[in-house]
């Protein structure tokens, strides 16, 4: 191609760079927010910083980690999912419900009910084009109320022959980590890495920050939308089958409590709300930030009344210092 | 350029005291010096034209002025008076207020609130909004431009024209605020509008004179000319100069703008003999649509097509359903010899189809994103090798597009929302060549907001791609760009292509034979 008319000479100043220190600081204030409150921690009690506790609270987090991930895609398109603590406590019920049938494949069997269930809730969210805050809320309602149904309201205990199944997941990977917060590391790691090698995060990103101009240019959006939510069911169902493994019960209210607290993980990991930026490492920093808060605060003797009054003060510092403001135009 | 440092010293007659003056303003951004040592003058009841290049620096200036963007360097004087601005409010107390490029009008408020919104004033009481008091401040303001728009009609059904009066009359609002003549900045107030609208614009300016100063930004140096009393030239961020308008011509001015003679060929016409090729690449028979009807449009490789009308004549939603953003009704579309579905955009680009929206910053790309994932965003498999994306590959690929179309960007990884509006365009453009699969190109208003330098780079741009073989369709911000780069135009009256009007080099309509076609 033959040079335009004018030529702009680029001016020596303006030479190849890349983000500035600031930006990348900034990029990084998870893991710092993470890292303050450990030592913060630590400081006012130093038995917190020992190895059972840390893994305790590992272990505590593994489900939320797990919810907050799936859900973060759907928040990065520019939705919300409100139906994952639902939808996990469903997969509570199915697992303790399939477990004497299928034995060994219940694990799957629940993560592709709970999957199929966000596919569902995508196409209603895409074809219908009703606000997914709208359908998911739907989806919360009738997902609870299914599995008190089903349930006949109440927990399904699993017999101890049937535990073995579920047992892997308290299990320790060399000898220290436990393996419920390694499957949910896995989770975020390898879903993150198939974003970044795939025109998936480019398709994410673009929907979530402008949708007309994400299909202007061709871009999948309806499928990354339903896509989005059919890996966050499959995340809740995963969810439901470690608090399992931890309780030996499905129960239709199991998970109930951790809504809120997954959709402050997400923010406080420093993803936009209104979508487009953030990222899965974000939401696992969010996630064991806010297991911390609850497990920590009263392990360093906060009193319990005391406790909610730094945890939701906490919570705003941390968005505060994680929240990119250069990358998020209008907060909302 | 002169300045009178005399002002500063001189209180006495207050005619002599310039309404506005900046003197040596420095801003740095990262990489890019946008301003770099600017001074401006203007005086009282003076229309102050603003010209420069995309990335001249005009934007940053006008910013600095209302307070947006905090200069590194360099003073502000409001009558003489050293100033240092915060906020649009600061600016406003002190008498300085701008027509905002991108309307910043609240949609579903009347014209009236709008109007008052954020200087209330009399207009709530005790926490209370007074409709009546309210509605009467907003029509003492409309009066004050001679408008006659209703202050109760809800602004998103006024038109763009009329909500540009709006906005006018809203930052005549400042005149409340300060007890001297405002200082109003226009901000490319006719990038958008048509002729005639651009008319009742100008008669507004010189009413304006009257009681305030007008900074007039345009990217059009013949209505700078027109309308202006005095123009102030940016080049790099720098003053380069200034003429009196009385006895300038545009080509002046552009010299001075681009630092050299620019191009008298400005739409490349030369460069187009015997491009167009026989071979049809498009050809849709009996379109029919919710605003159109009916639609015959050939375009044969190597083809620009221009599509004219009149605001509402649906040539934006026939290029829409060209590209399946828009549902169809009936009729058939050919592209290349086969026969297209229209069902989605996605659809359409794997066809071979590329689309150029006209609203780029909400529709064309996705500001937070890179330069590189903007330019590869529509052709994924550009970058890829397989389903994985290949880092290297899209840097060579990205760092070669820059290059070729000399985008002025800091680095590849850059937002796109840094870069200056033509800079932004090249990126869209490219977007749709990086894959060089691309058989049909739908370009509504590319040339919108850009400033001589960037629209030739275009025009260019176009160019190339026809000679090889693109077919084009293009609906043009303004009748003379329409007909210097179509080889046919097509002229759309209420839904309909009502007539043909070939448009070859050398045996050009003139735009007065179009709009006796298009109304």
């Amino acid at each position: 191609m033959s040079t335009p008319v004018i030529t702009k000479p680029v001016p020596d100043a303006v030479a190849k760079q890349g983000p500035t220190v600031a930006q990348r600081v900034t990029s990084f204030m998870p893991v710092i927010a993470l890292v303050s409150l450990v030592v913060a921690l630590s400081v006012a009690d130093p038995s917190f910083l020992t190895q059972s506790q840390l893994t305790a609270a590992v272990k505590t987090s593994a489900p939320l980690v797990v919810l907050a991930a799936g859900a973060t895609l759907v928040v990065l398109c520019g939705g919300i999912d409100l139906s994952i603590a639902a939808m996990c406590s469903l997969s509570t019920v199915f697992f303790a419900l399939w477990l004497p049938d299928l034995g060994g494949l219940t694990t799957l069997a629940v993560v592709a009910a709970a999957a199929a269930l966000g596919a569902v809730q995508g196409l209603a969210h895409v074809l219908l084009r009703i606000p997914s805050f709208i359908v998911t809320l739907g989806g919360m309602s009738i997902f609870g109320a299914v599995a008190l149904v089903i349930s006949d309201a109440g927990p399904i205990r699993i017999v101890s022959d049937d535990r073995g199944t579920t047992a892997w997941l308290n299990t320790f990977v060399g000898g220290y980590v436990p393996m419920s917060f390694f499957v949910a590391l896995l989770v975020v790691a390898v879903i993150s890495l198939v974003l970044k090698f795939t025109p998936l995060q480019s398709w994410i990103t673009a929907t979530g920050f402008s949708e007309s101009a994400a299909r202007l240019a061709g871009a999948p959006v309806d499928y990354v939308k339903v896509m989005a939510f059919t890996i966050s069911g499959a995340c809740a169902g995963l969810a439901a089958v470690m608090l399992v493994s931890r309780n030996f019960s499905g129960s239709p209210t199991s998970a109930d409590n951790l809504l809120l607290p997954a959709v402050a993980a997400i923010v406080v990991g420093g993803t936009a709300i209104t979508g487009g930026h953030g990222s899965l490492w974000r939401s696992l920093c969010g996630a064991l930030v806010i297991t911390l808060l609850r497990v920590g605060l009263p392990i360093v003797g906060v009193p319990s009344a005391w406790e909610q009054i730094l945890y939701g003060a906490i919570i705003v510092t941390a968005v505060a210092l994680t929240l990119d403001r250069s990358k998020v135009l209008i907060i909302k | 350029m002169s300045i009178d440092f005399q002002s500063e010293t001189e209180p006495a007659s207050t005619a002599a005291v310039p309404a506005l003056e900046v003197r040596g303003l420095v801003k740095h951004y990262p990489g890019v010096k946008a301003l770099d040592g600017v001074d401006l003058v203007v005086h009282p009841h003076e229309v102050l034209g603003l010209a420069g290049e995309n990335g001249a620096g005009k934007s940053t200036l006008l910013k600095a002025l209302v307070g947006l963007v905090k200069p590194d360097a360099g003073d502000i004087y409001v009558r003489g008076e050293k100033v240092r601005l915060r906020s649009v409010v600061d600016a406003a107390t002190h008498g300085i207020g701008m027509v905002f490029q991108e309307q910043s009008l609240v949609p579903n408020l009347t014209a009236a609130e709008n109007i008052v919104l954020g200087s209330e004033g009399r207009g709530v009481r005790g926490g209370v909004y007074r409709w009546a008091t309210m509605r009467k401040l907003a029509q003492e303001q409309l009066d004050k431009i001679g408008s006659h728009i209703d202050p109760l009609a809800r602004t998103d059904t006024l038109s763009f024209a009329d909500r540009q009066m709006v906005e006018i009359a809203k930052v005549l609002r400042i005149e409340q605020r300060s007890q001297h003549p405002p200082v109003i900045i226009l901000d490319e107030p006719t990038s958008v509008l048509e002729s005639k609208e651009i008319e009742t614009l100008f008669t507004q300016v010189r009413r304006l004179r009257e009681f305030a100063s007008v900074v007039f930004v345009s990217h059009r140096l013949d209505e700078v000319l027109d309308v202006c009393d005095r123009v102030s030239v940016l080049r790099g961020g720098q003053s380069v100069g200034e003429v009196a308008t009385a006895d300038a011509e545009p080509s002046d001015l552009h010299r001075m703008m681009i630092g050299s003679t620019g191009s008298d060929d400005h739409y490349h016409d030369g460069a187009t003999a015997d491009r167009a090729q026989q071979r049809p690449m498009l050809e849709v028979r009996g379109l029919s649509g919710k605003t159109f009807k009916d639609v015959d449009l050939d375009v044969r490789a190597g083809e620009i097509v221009g599509i004219v009308g009149v605001h509402g004549s649906g040539r934006e939603d026939v290029c829409r359903a060209l590209f399946g953003a828009e549902p169809t009704t009936s009729g058939t579309v050919v592209l290349d010899g086969d026969k297209l579905t229209l069902s989605g955009t996605r659809a359409a680009c794997a066809a071979g189809i590329g689309y150029v929206p006209a609203e780029r910053k909400v529709e064309g790309m996705v500001g937070p994103m890179s330069v590189a994932d903007n330019m590869t965003f529509a052709k994924q498999s550009s970058r890829c090798n397989g389903p994985v994306v290949a880092p290297k590959k899209q840097a060579t690929l990205v760092d070669g597009w820059i290059e070729r179309l000399s985008i002025r960007t800091p680095h590849r990884g850059t937002a796109i929302q840094r870069l200056s509006g033509g800079n932004q365009q090249k990126v869209v453009l490219a977007r749709w060549l990086v894959s060089g699969d691309v058989k049909l190109l739908l370009l509504d208003h590319p040339t919108r907001g850009l400033d001589i330098g960037a629209r030739s780079e275009v025009y260019r741009l176009m160019r190339e791609l026809a000679s090889n073989g693109v077919a084009t369709v293009l609906l043009a911000d303004s009748l003379e760009e329409a007909i210097g780069m179509s080889d046919r135009i097509i002229v759309m009256n209420d839904g309909r292509a009502t007539k043909h009007v070939d448009c070859p080099s050398g045996a050009k309509p003139t735009p007065l034979d179009l709009v006796k076609e298009m109304v």
